[in-house]
């Protein structure tokens, strides 16, 4: 017999007790695991823009400001940006409103040099410089639609009074962008035509040859449209996306709350089975400490059983969560799609999962310190007058 | 033999001791004084209250009194602190209590080994003693039986093979019998003679059994914390 | 005969801690779901209610909202002149042609974020008669005049005579308005013209008209869908403020999940309560009974003091709740969030009828789940050998 054998033999003694108590635990965390999932969605978000030499231009009265064609070339003309390309918005519908993705009008040439972290197939790349109605679709949207290379698909104008039809003839890979659609800028000019044409654009995105460099391009795109007809704000992509998300936030944080209580409901479910199982045992804890158990052993093994709740509780409650959101996520089903923009898609990651773990394991100790602290405690003389 | 015989192995030295219940001072022993010598077998005895427990508990290392000196094997217990005397108990006495002897998730066999796993023993030799205590209870052929599978006799005598696996130099009985129907009393009273004369252990037990008088070699009796016979017979 | 509740009662306080822990479980439970509810219940009001059951949305064909749509001027004065829109006594049509914008905005404390700015003629106020002015006036044209709604104003910190700084310009407040908490109260009203001007833009994103009494809306609606001299769309206000909503529904569903998954959590962990009040307590079921209280008071008991508990926990998750709902609203201002049109709006938490109801309801299935086995147990207990036991 082995210490853990003596522990969990304690513990297999009310079986019905012990499972209960463990159910409650890893259903809790497993509310905790997919409470958590939506701030990691966050974080990965920002990770994945950690390119710091990329750069936003944008009027400074917000995204639905144009800014004037020619600010293009002027740009292009800083020292220090290696490449410049653009996003116009256009807004456009696929099939339903509510499957709405972002898609953008785009400068087809300088796509590699702006966004290298991408990692956009080079064959791709050829073919959307080369095709003139050509589109780079992000590669959750492109496997949601079911689309292949090569096919067709019209995008219903919103905004603008046209509809255009575009060919599919590569995809961004997931860890660039996965929803985003990119069609030629000179396209959507030539559809608008017939309405005056398009000589604006909705905002710029330049890079620059090197980290340092990305200061000096900032002020000098400040001073460059200081007084100009459409005055603009330059900022990092960071930064950029930083302020889009900062409403998520308070969302995120009222939900991460739920989750704390949550956990405080664990810790005193817990704690109270920790503490009914110490008071029952008062019996054997004087028995050993008569037979010359010392406190720390007894404490140890106290301790040990409500932490091992803690920790099968927490495998159980954030395997199932993984289990069951990564099902989800596969079958299509989580893209909460235009209410969370940039964060459809709940995937648990297997990092959420093991501080669903943690959390359990702390609550587990935390929920038996005391009871194990009081049985360890227990003065024998007294126990034994009680007892007999 | 003699001489052992003549030693002191528990010597109390007016002993006093007094705790708090609810709102009253109880007095439990008041002035106590005796000695016994090794390899008695002794019984105290006293109507409820007449600090008997009190008076054992001190014997046995389990607390401490509050004036006075108890010496038992020649060492002075009240010199000793909460982890020492622990220390010391594990090497020095055997324990028997009324119920709650045993842990209910090991069977005999660990239960017995129980106090070994202090000794710092390796595992063959533990187990080697462990059945040879078990054999002289006569309970080897029960080792995997947890103590719900066997009679409260049998679970008496187990916690007795306990006692004596550690050689201890005093076995110590609160009320062994005081659970148990008349014939499994019997067999334990006569056990614990027979250890008695077998390996020459000192036995001190508290008991209500009036039984008990036939098979012990002295009676202390006790009052209100008094001691009122000494029980020093020839 | 029954056994007494002071029984119960006595027992609950004896076994403090436990009974707390085991109430604190439920409390928490019901405060969540009182929460979440709230917020749900929030977004729902704030969406739905928003829609006037005879008003038209007439957008761009295809458009999902008004901020992504557009419509020019001829088709405006166009709706306006058609026959079947309702008139104000003086005659003037019910129609509110209207340009919505979504500039960034500084919060207060940090941060910028897109506001919903709508330009409006003055009619807007009367087609949408919601929309009260609370304080100060309504705006004059060309001044860059705004309104705000309250929401807005509580966010932004904008008060009647405050400078606001969005879009290319300053404009001034000159008066708030409250739509009873629908969306309207996130947005700042402006004078139409102002708006065009500062986005550069000539046209509109939607007009929004009253249908006459004894027309059929949905007649109206065929008329504009046929139209050949635009691609324009219309629907209810209703219709279209419900696919709003939609995701919301959404939500619901998610936050029922999550509190059942949690009630199921305490309700573990009141079994574990009575179970164990069940088992010390063996040796006093044994006297009750010996007493001659039968098997079903037995029963009852167990089964009144588990919703004793649960009782408690309701109270306490109440008020926990009500506490989190105030504390919300006063020092965060409400949960803002965005909605599909990019623009920040801000939900005040209230208690909703749903929310209190699945408190109590929840509450109550715990406090019953947890004592029915428990209580059936002490029940059936053998007499003998629970005096036995003693």
């Amino acid at each position: 017999m082995t210490w853990t054998g003596f522990v969990v033999r304690n513990l297999l003694r009310h079986p019905l007790r012990t499972a209960l108590t463990t159910l409650s635990v890893a259903l809790s965390i497993f509310l905790v695991c997919a409470v958590l999932t939506l701030p990691a969605a966050l974080n990965a978000l920002f990770e994945r823009t950690a390119s710091s030499t990329r750069i936003s231009v944008h009027h400074e009265a917000g995204l639905s400001y144009w800014l004037p064609l020619s600010y293009v070339q002027r740009v292009k003309a800083i020292p220090g940006v290696a490449a410049v390309n653009q996003f116009t918005w256009f807004g456009g519908i696929y099939d339903e409103p509510r499957n709405m993705f972002p898609n953008f009008a785009v400068d087809p040439e300088t796509v590699a040099e702006v966004w290298p972290d991408y990692r956009i197939d080079p064959g791709a790349l050829e073919r959307f410089r080369r095709i003139r109605n050509g589109a780079l679709v992000g590669e959750e949207t492109f496997r949601r639609f079911g689309w292949r290379l090569g096919q067709e698909v019209t995008l219903r104008g919103t905004i603008f009074p046209v509809n255009l039809t575009l060919q599919i003839v590569g995809v961004i890979p997931a860890s660039g962008n996965p929803v985003m659609l990119w069609f030629h800028r000179t396209y959507l000019e030539e559809a608008m035509e017939p309405y005056g044409g398009l000589r604006l654009v909705g905002m710029l995105w330049l890079r620059a040859d090197r980290p340092e460099a990305v200061d000096g391009i900032l002020r000098q795109v400040d001073a460059m449209f200081r007084n100009a007809e459409a005055q603009v704000t330059a900022e990092t992509e960071q930064a950029f996306f930083a302020s889009f998300l900062s409403s998520f936030r308070e969302l995120v944080r009222l939900v991460l709350a739920v989750g704390v209580l949550v956990v405080g409901a664990v810790v005193l479910i817990a704690a109270n089975t920790a503490a009914m199982g110490v008071r029952e045992r008062i019996p054997e804890i004087a028995i050993l400490k008569s037979l010359g158990f010392r406190r720390r052993p007894i404490l140890v093994a106290l301790l040990a059983e409500s932490t091992l709740i803690g920790l099968v509780g927490g495998i159980l409650g954030a395997g199932g969560a993984y289990g069951i959101l990564t099902a989800l996520a596969l079958a299509g089903k989580t893209g909460a799609g235009g209410f969370l923009g940039p964060l459809s898609g709940f995937r648990m990651s297997p990092q959420v999962a093991l501080q669903g773990v943690a959390i359990s394991v702390i609550v587990g100790f935390v929920a038996g310190a005391i009871p194990a602290r009081n049985g360890a405690r227990l003065n024998v003389v007294e126990a034994l007058r009680r007892l007999f | 033999m003699l001489y052992r015989a003549l030693l002191p192995m528990i010597e109390v030295r007016d002993v006093s001791r007094w705790y708090r219940r609810g709102v009253d001072v109880v007095h439990a022993l008041d002035h106590v004084s005796l000695h016994i010598p090794a390899g008695r077998f002794v019984a105290l005895m006293g109507p409820s209250g007449s600090g008997k427990s009190t008076l054992l508990h001190l014997l046995a290392g389990l607390d401490r009194p509050d004036s006075g000196e108890v010496i038992v094997a020649g060492e002075p217990l009240s010199q000793l602190d909460d982890d020492a005397l622990a220390d010391w108990r594990a090497s020095h006495v055997g324990l028997v209590f009324q119920f709650f002897n045993l842990l209910p998730v090991l069977n005999a066999m660990e239960n017995v080994e129980l106090p070994l796993l202090l000794g710092g023993l390796p595992r063959g030799e533990r187990r080697r003693r462990a059945e040879a205590a078990l054999g002289a209870v006569g309970l080897l052929h029960r080792r995997q039986h947890r103590p719900n599978e066997l009679s409260g006799g049998e679970q008496q005598r187990v916690a007795i093979a306990r006692a004596i696996v550690t050689d201890p130099d005093l076995l110590v009985a609160d009320e062994p019998t005081g659970d148990l129907d008349a014939k499994s009393a019997t067999a334990v009273l006569a056990l614990l003679r027979e250890l008695n004369r077998a390996f020459d252990k000192t036995i001190v037990m508290v008991t209500h059994d009036p039984r008990a008088e036939a098979f012990v070699d002295r009676v202390i009796r006790l009052d209100k914390g008094v001691l009122v016979d000494s029980g020093e017979a020839a | 005969m029954g056994v007494p509740l002071r029984y119960n009662l006595r027992n609950i306080l004896v076994r403090a801690r436990t009974s707390a822990f085991s109430a604190g479980g439920i409390a928490l439970v019901v405060a969540a779901t009182m929460l979440l509810a709230a917020l749900v219940g929030g977004l729902q009001r704030m969406l739905v209610a928003a829609g006037e059951p005879r008003n038209l949305i007439v957008m761009r064909k295809g458009a999902t909202n008004d901020g992504s749509s557009q419509l020019p001027r001829e088709a405006a004065q166009i709706l306006r002149a058609m026959p079947g829109v309702a008139s104000t006594p003086e005659g003037t049509p019910l129609a509110s042609a209207q340009l919505v914008n979504q500039p960034f905005i500084r919060v207060p404390g940090g941060g910028r974020e897109n506001v919903l700015v709508r330009g409006v003629e003055p009619i807007a106020f009367r087609v949408h008669d919601r929309v009260q002015l609370v304080e100060g006036r309504i705006f004059r044209p060309n001044l860059g005049e705004i309104v705000v709604g309250r929401g807005a104003a509580r966010r932004y910190g904008l008060r009647v005579g405050s400078i606001a700084d969005f879009g290319r310009r300053q404009w001034t407040v000159v008066g708030v308005f409250d739509s009873g908490g629908t969306a309207f109260d996130s947005e700042i009203w402006a004078d139409v013209g102002d708006v065009q001007g500062d986005t550069r833009r000539q046209g509109y994103s939607a007009v929004r008209l009253r249908v006459a009494a004894g027309i059929d809306p949905s007649d109206m609606i065929r008329r504009i869908d046929r139209d050949g001299r635009f691609t324009l769309e219309a629907k209810p206000e209703t219709v279209y403020y419900q696919q709003q909503a939609e995701t919301a529904n959404a939500l619901y569903v998610l936050v029922l999940t999550l509190a059942v998954v949690m009630a199921t959590g305490a309700t573990f962990g009141a079994l574990n309560t009575m179970y164990a009040a069940v088992s010390s307590r063996t040796a006093e079921i044994g006297t009750l009974r010996a007493l001659g209280f039968g098997r079903g008071a037995i029963l009852l008991s167990f089964l009144t003091e588990s919703l004793l508990l649960a009782g408690g926990g309701l109270l306490a998750g109440l008020v926990l709740a009500l506490g989190a709902m105030v504390a919300v609203n006063t020092l965060l201002r409400g949960v803002a969030f965005s909605m599909m049109t990019f623009s920040v709006a801000t939900v005040l938490l209230e208690p909703t009828p749903i929310g209190v109801l699945l408190g109590v309801g929840f509450a109550a299935a715990i406090g019953v789940a947890g004592g029915l086995g428990p209580a059936w147990r002490a029940a059936n207990l053998r007499v003998i050998e629970a005096l036995h036991r003693a």
